[in-house]
């Protein structure tokens, strides 16, 4: 009897504290729905780029009194993936892809639309909101992305082994003199981009991206190619960390990268250039959740990035160039000197912005990347 | 079930009960279910999603069979569906994974258990687990490290004098995943073995020697009819890990090698295809408990064996 009356009051005890730590943890998660709809935002963005939690959220805080709560991620293949999540489970109100997705992001009909009358739409860059671009934003007539900062993907080149044609070339990469560094499917649009230009396609690279038969008759073409050339490939790259692994741990020459890879390495002996056929392009900005909570401060926070300061923060951040009139004034002044050293006017001119890639391209571009790999 | 009434009366083993069954239900079996689901549906827009184009097929698993390449493989040539191929290598190389963590933890399992000095084993086995306190991941890093271009064990080497020229570590085909995976799961292996051995009473060992067996004899006839059940153990665990590894493929992966579980990986990520990617996922799980069924019965193990 006793026994069991002992028994007894432990299983009221482990019952009482199971409740206990319920009623604990309620007001946690009750606050935290009572926050959401006050002074914050939740921007999910891009891992590895800590200029951003440490200076322009701030900076942000300090001129609206809202709140950042970051989340990052390490590419927009996964923020897409948690945007998908999100749509069902709510927690995100900003994510920053690049603008060649938000045709992707908009047919699974996962963004809401900006109010132009709440942003600066005069604040941007000529050619960056407006134009081509400006229509790019805005799929069914409505403006679904605005421009946070934009950048490019060129050669970084070991300037003391690389060996270079005169002018750099993006053949320079299928050059078995040179070992290299690339992602799959920029290697193979690259080895598109240089068939072409060197007049080996039979019609322009170009009409992959909007005719689905071109597209597997020059890729076909461009992944024969690039098979043959594969033997100097000594490293694929995902994300920053890999690419500058490659070039400093694994002694690559040439690579195909990100402009931040390149600011990196500047002074360990390498070089960011521009190949004669134009740099790779490509330009990021914000999209706003169809199911955000915080949609008023999700305006601000586009805003701000619109202003010199905070467009010039962004920009610094992912060491590329900002989207705001009067923001290369406030830049870093030595990502300033390495944009000017690699982009004159002429190679300006040349940029090659990533075209929209629908899913449908997107699910055969991974097929070729994979039979990159493979073979 | 009437122990653990009787033991700890009904209010904590309902509870216990709901917590097991919680975590069955929520963490087992209803993504598994909602991925399965997935897996026989087309990816589709979201807003086209339950319409009339989302009907159940099998085209999803087809896929596989997409994308044929070229391989060339002792002088004769073959047509070959890259992804098949993929799969085909995934096994191959856990495969090899297995039998060289086999190699390597059986004559350490046997010291462990038979030679050793008793008051030994304590530290030895501490000296084991530090690893295991390591993460995954900077574990395949350091190797990734130690085999880079410029990295430790190259600049061993050159200095040495026994080699002219710094070697590709990493980029020789399946070289470092099958390192990292060696060094990553051998302890799987070798535990198992260990504790089979340990079971075995050393008069029979000893008998053997006394009766003039040689010791591979000993080995052969004793010590490994034994300890079978623990190797089909450590065999199956270090097998599954090795082919549903992601982690140490992706860090320790050349440019020519590619694991199954990349590319599954590259369809839920990169094609943004989630039900293709279930159904790949779902062809892995499936083909693998196949063929770790054939290997069991051509060895001649129970499931009831390894489950002791």
């Amino acid at each position: 009897m006793k026994h069991s009356t002992s028994a007894f009051s432990r299983r009221r005890f482990l019952q009482g504290s199971a409740a206990g730590a319920g009623i604990l943890a309620a007001p946690a998660i009750i606050s935290s729905k009572a926050l959401a709809s006050s002074g914050e935002v939740n921007f999910t963005g891009w891992a590895g780029y800590p200029a951003l939690a440490e200076k322009v959220f701030p900076a942000f805080e300090a001129a609206t009194g809202i709140k950042v709560n970051f989340k990052e991620l390490p590419d927009q293949d996964t923020m897409f993936g948690e945007a998908r999540v999100a749509l069902e489970a709510g927690g995100i109100d900003v994510i920053e892809p690049t603008i060649d997705r938000v045709g992707a992001w908009h047919a699974n009909g996962l963004l809401g639309a900006w109010d132009e009358s709440k942003l600066a739409m005069d604040n941007y860059l000529p050619g960056l909101a407006d134009g081509a671009a400006g229509e790019r934003s805005r799929p069914d007539g409505v403006l679904k992305y605005v421009p946070s900062n934009w950048g490019t993907e060129a050669l970084v080149v070991n300037t003391a082994e690389a060996k270079l044609s005169t002018p750099p070339s993006l053949g320079d990469l299928f050059n078995p003199e040179n070992s290299v560094v690339v992602r799959p499917h920029s290697a193979l649009a690259a080895m598109g981009r240089w068939l072409d230009a060197t007049g080996k396609l039979p019609r322009p690279w170009m009409d992959g991206y909007t005719d689905m038969a071109a597209m597997t008759e020059l890729w076909d073409i461009a992944l024969a190619e690039a098979v043959k050339a594969k033997g100097n490939v000594v490293q694929w790259w995902s994300g920053e960390n890999e690419a500058n692994a490659g070039f400093i741990a694994n002694g690559a020459t040439v690579g195909l990268n990100w402009d931040s890879t390149g600011f990196n390495l500047r002074n360990e002996g390498f070089a960011y250039v521009a190949p004669v056929e134009g740099a790779f392009a490509w330009h990021q900005g914000f999209v706003l959740m169809k199911n955000a909570a915080n949609v008023e401060q999700a305006h601000e926070f586009a805003k701000f990035v619109s202003t010199p300061e905070g467009a010039a923060g962004w920009a610094s951040a992912f060491s590329s160039n900002p989207v705001a009139k009067g923001a290369s004034d406030l830049m870093n002044p030595d990502v300033a000197a390495f944009y000017n050293a690699t982009f004159n006017d002429e190679a300006l001119s040349k940029l090659w912005w990533w075209p929209d890639q629908s899913a449908e391209f997107l699910a055969r571009r991974a097929e070729y990347a994979d039979k990159y790999r493979a073979a | 079930m009437q122990d653990l009434l009787r033991r700890y009366g009904p209010g904590l083993t309902l509870i216990m009960g709901l917590m097991v069954a919680f975590w069955l239900l929520m963490l087992v079996i209803i993504p598994n279910m909602t991925l399965f689901e997935q897996s026989f549906r087309p990816y589709l827009p979201v807003r086209e999603v339950g319409g009339p184009n989302d009907t159940y097929s099998l085209d999803n698993y087809l896929k596989v069979f997409d994308g044929t390449i070229e391989r060339s493989f002792l002088g004769f040539t073959f047509q070959i569906p890259v992804h098949v191929l993929t799969f085909w290598l995934t096994i191959w190389y856990s495969m090899v994974v297995t039998v060289i963590c086999f190699f390597m933890a059986y004559p350490l399992a046997y010291y462990m258990a038979k030679i050793v000095n008793p008051r030994s084993l304590p530290t030895l086995i501490l000296l084991l687990f530090i690893p295991l306190w390591v993460s995954e991941v900077l574990r395949a890093f350091a190797w990734w490290i130690i085999l880079a271009f410029r990295g430790p064990l190259n600049w061993l080497l050159l200095n040495l004098g026994l080699i002219e020229d710094p070697i590709r570590w990493t980029n020789m085909g399946y070289t470092g995943v099958v390192i990292g995976l060696i060094y990553t799961y051998v302890l799987f292996m070798l535990f198992p073995i260990y504790n089979a051995i340990q079971s075995l009473d050393t008069n029979q060992i000893e008998a053997a020697e006394d009766l003039g067996a040689p010791w591979w004899k000993i080995h052969w006839r004793i010590v490994l009819p034994h300890s079978k059940p623990g190797i089909a153990a450590g065999s199956v665990m270090v097998f599954m890990l090795s082919a549903g590894s992601l982690l140490v493929p992706s860090i320790l992966g050349s440019t020519t090698s590619q694991w199954f579980t990349q590319t599954i990986n590259q369809w839920f990520n990169d094609a943004l295809d989630w039900n293709t990617a279930s159904a790949y996922a779902f062809l892995l799980l499936l083909l693998c408990t196949l063929f770790v069924s054939l290997a069991m019965w051509v060895f001649r193990v129970k499931l009831s064996d390894i489950a002791k």
